[in-house]
């Protein structure tokens, strides 16, 4: 129950808004009891001709002061129950997105946006709902449980209420019953709603494909299909709440009949005075209409539970990349004082991406000094983006083997520190839908403007973003769909030089970049470099031929390593592909 | 990206209405019966207290007057207990199929709602999705809706249904006493001032509150895509908050409806008590002085009691149907949108294509005058294979764009086998062309339906053929599960080559008429390359082909390269003759070989 703490925590907090909210709600009913008895003083009055015209003003002013007493105490109440389920809402919905920012890669690849969306707001918005609702009916039900029970406890017929009681039990049994039955059936709406989202989500952002290969009338009939399915799982929820209400009713109308058949007769037995069974008519009525309310706070709870439960899903998931160790003891402030240096060694380090499947990386050595250059090349799905994404800490490194950043065990290097150091440009690049300047300048110390320009001048698109409109404060669409393709990517490098990062990893990032303006990235890279530890992965060996050393990985080992010179003469495969990348631009010159 | 500001636009509530009706005309007869079934309700629940009285009046009473033995009062008492069971019976009979009837109608229009507005999204032209975020779509379709269907579950029917018990009151009202009737008339002006003050301010809320939902989605849907990224530059708590920011917007706007309708509520309240008290005491002095009878003031009073009841309700209703209507709104907003045009093409018979393309003065911007092709010319012949070649930017895609009708072009003409593209239509003209996207996105299901994607008269031999092509086979055949293999959103479980090589396939496998080749290799290997290379030699046979790449390379053996420039086409030939030239492509290719020659 210890992990319930999120959503109970939330609810917990804001307990004297409730209490307040309760406190005008009792108000709220004895006011309210007040009105009829004002009328009834004024007709009674009226009846026996006793009362004057001045009564009549004293006791309509009267009337009207109560009735706004009754009104700041429903704003009053409503400010507060409303406004607690308000910010339960806001707080939760901060709360979801901070876990989801720490949670780690692993996660955001088996789940789905779209499902984290209606997360978000869908269930949450439900949970809000109820909680509002939900409230303010179990309050208001209590009271007049309470009042009823008071009212009763001055009649009592023992037989008359046994057998008008009778049917109870079969309410009992229909709210057990039904309550398991709503929670999973509104569970599957909650999903079944998810499931739209998602659908959705994945073909708005695949839209391009979608058209490119005419699948617009496919794409409508899966969705057709979920949205029947949807419509299923609604209603399939919707007949349970249609018998449901009723069936409450229906019982509560059995007692009625009851009384009325067997209290009848008893009155014509003679056991009981006609007085007393208008009486216990009366008494039934009032206290079938909270019974009533019981059903629908069922339905309320079960629903909760049910969004309660997905989203307590969500907390439950722990983050799986944190710190280890101690970031703000001050031994581990002082090793890390100068910040990181630069020296990354792989200690045959085995690599999968899930413990049952095979190793991505197998027994990698490799140390790379602080300053020094290493280029990456191999086939496609070697491990090469792996090896970025190891030395980034998006995964932790498996038992065997260790990586090490200046000499530490990289889980032991304080995260942000590390990712502070890195310059990373990803190999899918990715912009956000913001100015250009701040999807260049994203870093936490919002750089200024000669920064980004100089970060941007070396990446070779501060001309192209000059030449635009808006500048550096054009806006870019989601992912930056507004930019060609070597544009985003040239964006993408400048957003990692910003940092003035120790290393540099640059995954495959010039691809789609022409020759000759690789050439000059490349160029005014190399200043820029020699301070740093680099990774560069490519493809291409004109990127990379400058390295200290140059690994070819295959299938996840390193196969060839050396410089250009020494794996040149070496004539494996990493002299291959240099040939064929001659040869081909060889054979069409003569 | 602030596009939902459109949705502020006014439209009148009548318009909106109206159209929300021809969503609910084919299920009226749906509604028709569950209002009958309300009545029926309604006149049974008030038959109940009726029974009891004629127990007590005729059996009771009877009995107790002695007009009557017991047997036979209890044997009434038995009668009208079984009519009484009877009428309970029905009453829940009754109320279970309103119920149902409703919800039934309800979410059919929501379906129907639901599967209009995605229709309708799917044929919108790509530049609305350029400048509008994905979340906020996703928003529309289905968040959207959800609030549309109380309108018709519980606003509709129930709208009906108070308005005739209030005329049914209003009736017996001005039968008692009109001069009663229109003194508790005098507060009328007040509720209809608070409902037109109310409507006002709780339509902006609205339209706040479904706007901020919408940029929750939105900011949601792009930053749970782009976590790697944030993370990976420690912007966090930065994020964080933005999203707060958001989200407290978002807070802010229920709180202000919190108020608004803390106020509006319990104000017809307070109008309800005015409205008692001045009838007591205008009553009152009346039957001091002898003109009105006392019997009347008090059923009057009473009267009055259930006049405000469907009175409460319809304010609680109206406070649904503006909700309905701001979030009505926004999806008539999508569904006016103009979709794509010329989707079915003009000419329906021209055959099969031949695969001649040609561009003839084209002009072409994505946003007003912002040329980004100027005056393109040139003609590609059926079975050719063109390469385009240029500086990152210099408008290679945006021929692709055009070419797949992706964008409509300003200026000139677009010709395939001589045909307008516009009169060949963008479906069929899409059918003809496999393209291989610059941006490779693939979706989150198995490796098999994100080469044949939803084509299911597309074989497993087919699909293995095309990965075959592309060398993706191998890998795919070690992947967990083989082709069956399920891929993460965007597929990112896969590393980057592997997701170009499929959507690599994913163009072959239809065997087109138009191959065209955006990057198609950017991120892959030159073994691999070559590998493809090797075997689209014989793919290209009887096709057009167009490849854009970066690597001269890969495309020096094209019948045709044409060298774009800052959107123009500054030369066109093939290798030799532009070697010869001396020009762009000269200086481009000298560029890259003598980089790549250098260290020998
Ligand atoms: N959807 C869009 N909306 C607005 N402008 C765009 C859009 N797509 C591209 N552009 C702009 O149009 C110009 C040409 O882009 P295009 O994608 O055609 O270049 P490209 O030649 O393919 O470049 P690359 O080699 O980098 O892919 C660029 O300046 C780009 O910023
Ligand atoms: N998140 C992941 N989960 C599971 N498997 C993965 C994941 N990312 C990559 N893989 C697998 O690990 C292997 C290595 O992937 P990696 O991205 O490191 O290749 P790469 O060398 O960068 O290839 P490319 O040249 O195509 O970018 C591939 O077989 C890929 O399918
Ligand atoms: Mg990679
Ligand atoms: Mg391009």
């Amino acid at each position: 129950m210890a992990d319930k703490s999120v959503l109970y925590k939330n609810l917990v907090k804001h307990k004297w808004r409730y209490a307040k909210g309760l406190f005008f709600l009792i108000i709220i009913n004895i006011l309210q009891i007040l009105v009829p008895k004002i009328t009834g003083i004024v007709v009674d009055g009226l009846k026996s001709l006793s009362l004057d015209n001045k009564d009549l003003l004293y006791y309509g002013a009267l009337m009207i002061l109560i009735s706004l007493m009754i009104f700041v105490s429903h704003y009053l109440s409503r400010v507060q129950v409303l406004g607690a389920s308000n910010l339960f809402d806001y707080e939760v919905r901060n709360e979801m997105f901070d876990h989801m920012l720490s949670l780690s890669m692993r996660f955001f690849h088996k789940s789905r946006v779209g499902d984290l969306m209606a997360l978000a707001t869908n269930d949450l918005g439900s949970l809000r709902m109820i909680l509002s609702r939900g409230f303010n009916l179990v309050t208001n039900t209590i009271i007049l449980l309470v009042g009823s029970i008071v009212v009763m406890a001055g009649y009592m017929d023992l037989r008359l209420t046994i057998y008008a009681f009778l049917p109870f039990p079969f309410l009992v049994w229909i709210m057990i019953k039904f309550g398991p039955m709503i929670n999973r059936r509104f569970r599957r709406v909650q999903e079944s709603f998810s499931d739209l989202t998602r659908k959705t989500q994945e073909n708005v952002s695949g839209i391009r494909v979608i058209k490119a290969f005419v699948q617009e009338k496919n794409e409508i009939d899966n969705f057709a299909r979920l949205n029947q399915e949807n419509f299923d799982i609604n209603m399939a929820l919707a007949r349970v709440q249609a018998i449901f209400y009723p069936s409450i009713g229906l019982i509560s109308s059995l007692s009625f009949l009851i009384t009325f058949i067997y209290g009848g007769n008893l009155v014509i037995n003679g056991t009981i005075t006609l007085g007393d069974f208008v009486a216990f008519n009366g008494y039934l009525g009032i206290i079938i209409r909270p019974i009533i309310s019981i059903g629908m706070i069922i339905n309320f709870t079960q629903r909760a539970k049910a969004s309660a439960d997905r989203i307590h899903m969500l907390f439950q998931q722990q983050p799986e990349i944190v710190d280890v160790g101690m970031p703000d003891s001050d031994q581990e402030k002082q090793q890390w004082q100068k910040g990181i240096e630069g020296k990354i060694e792989f200690r045959n380090l085995t690599f999968s991406y899930d413990k049952n499947e095979p190793p991505v990386l197998k027994n990698i050595n490799l140390t790379i000094e602080p300053g020094k250059t290493l280029g990456i090349i191999g086939k496609v799905g070697s491990g090469k983006s792996t090896i970025a994404n190891l030395i980034l800490r998006l995964y932790n490194p498996m038992e065997e083997g260790q990586l090490l950043i200046d000499g530490v065990d990289i889980t032991k290097v304080p995260l942000k520190l590390l990712r502070e150091s890195i310059g990373y440009v990803p190999q899918d690049n990715f912009l956000f839908s913001s100015s250009i300047k701040s999807n260049i300048g994203f870093t936490p110390e919002e750089p200024d403007m000669d920064e980004i320009r100089r970060a941007a001048q070396i990446s070779q698109i501060d001309d192209t973003i000059m030449e635009l409109p808006h500048q550096y404060e054009t806006m870019l669409g989601e992912r930056g769909v507004n930019l060609s393709g070597g544009q985003k990517q040239r964006v993408s490098i400048a957003r990692a030089l910003v940092k003035d990062p120790s290393i540099l990893i640059l995954d495959d990032c010039l691809s789609a970049v022409d020759t000759n303006t690789e050439r000059k990235i490349l160029d005014q890279l190399k200043p820029f470099m020699e301070k740093r530890t680099c990774i560069i992965i490519a493809h291409r060996i004109s990127t990379l031929q400058d390295a200290d050393e140059i690994i070819v990985l295959d299938e996840g080992r390193i196969i060839e390593r050396g410089n250009h010179e020494e794996l040149l003469a070496k004539q494996g495969y990493y002299y291959r592909i240099y040939q064929r990348q001659l040869l081909e631009e060889e054979i069409e010159r003569a | 990206m602030e596009q939902d500001k459109k949705s502020l636009r006014r439209v009148y509530d009548r318009v909106v209405i109206k159209k929300m009706l021809t969503f609910a005309k084919p299920y009226w007869y749906m509604f028709a019966i569950a209002l009958i079934l309300i009545f029926a309700v309604t006149g049974a629940s008030l038959a109940r207290p009726y029974i009891t009285k004629i127990g007590i009046d005729k059996y009771m009473t009877g009995y107790s007057d002695g007009t009557m033995s017991a047997q036979q009062a209890s044997k009434g008492i038995w009668y009208l207990g079984i009519l009484f069971l009877a009428l309970i019976i029905v009453e829940f009979v009754f109320n279970y199929l309103q119920h149902y009837i409703l919800e039934l109608g309800g979410k059919r229009i929501i379906k129907d709602i639901r599967q209009k507005i995605f229709s309708h999204m799917q044929y919108l032209p790509l530049s609305y999705f350029d400048k509008m975020a994905a979340g906020r779509i996703v928003t529309r379709i289905t968040n959207d809706p959800e609030t549309i269907n109380e309108m018709f579950s519980s606003v509709m029917v129930g709208f009906i249904r108070s308005i005739v018990e209030m005329a049914a009151i209003i009736v017996i009202m001005f039968r008692l006493s009109y001069r009663l009737t229109l003194v508790s008339f005098t507060v009328l002006p007040l509720i209809v001032l608070a409902s037109v003050l109310f409507r006002r301010t709780a339509r902006k809320v609205w339209q706040r509150i479904r706007t901020k939902l919408s940029a929750i989605n939105a900011f949601l849907a792009e930053h749970l895509a782009g976590m790697k990224i944030i993370q990976v530059f420690n912007m966090q708590e930065k994020k964080y908050q933005e999203f707060d920011q958001i989200n407290s917007e978002y807070y802010d706007a229920h709180m202000k409806r919190v108020v608004i309708f803390g106020i509006f509520r319990p104000f017809m309240d307070v109008v309800k008590t005015l409205t008692v008290a001045l009838l007591l005491w205008y009553g009152g002095r009346n039957i001091l002085a002898g003109l009105l009878e006392f019997g009347t003031l008090y059923m009057f009073v009473d009267y009055i009691g259930r006049f405000y009841h469907p009175i409460m309700e319809l304010t609680e209703q109206f406070n649904v149907l503006q909700s309905s209507i701001v979030s009505a709104e926004r999806v008539f907003n999508l569904l006016e949108e103009a979709q794509e045009q010329n989707v079915k093409g003009k000419i329906k018979d021209i055959g099969e294509i031949k695969g001649q393309i040609e561009f003839k003065n084209v002009w072409f911007a994505y946003v007003g005058e912002n040329w980004v092709l100027k005056d393109v010319s040139f003609k590609i012949e059926p079975g050719e294979s063109v390469a385009f070649v240029g500086a990152t930017g210099a408008g290679k895609t945006s021929i692709i764009n055009l070419l797949c009708g992706f964008y409509e072009h300003q200026k000139g003409q677009i010709l395939i086998d001589g045909i307008d593209i516009r009169d060949i239509g963008k479906e069929r003209l899409r059918k003809n062309i496999g393209l291989v996207l610059q941006d490779v996105s693939l979706f989150s299901g198995d490796i098999a339906t994100n080469i044949r994607l939803f084509d299911s008269h597309i074989s497993m031999e087919e699909v293995e053929k095309a990965a075959k092509h592309v060398n993706a086979h191998d890998f795919i055949q070690k992947l967990n599960g083989g082709y069956a293999h399920q891929v993460g959103e965007g597929g990112a479980t896969l590393s980057v080559g592997q997701r170009q090589l499929i959507s690599f396939a994913r163009a072959l496998i239809r065997d087109p008429k138009i191959l065209v080749m955006d990057e198609a290799t950017s991120h892959v290997d030159t073994e691999t390359e070559i590998l493809i290379q090797d075997a689209l030699v014989n793919l290209m046979k009887g096709r057009t082909t167009i490849a854009i790449a970066h690597r001269l390379s890969t495309i020096q053996n094209a019948d045709k390269i044409i060298v774009i420039h800052k959107g123009r086409i500054r030369e066109m030939g093939n290798h030799q003759e532009l070697l010869n030239k001396r020009g762009l492509y000269y200086n481009l290719y000298r560029l890259q070989y003598d980089q790549e020659y250098k260290v020998v």
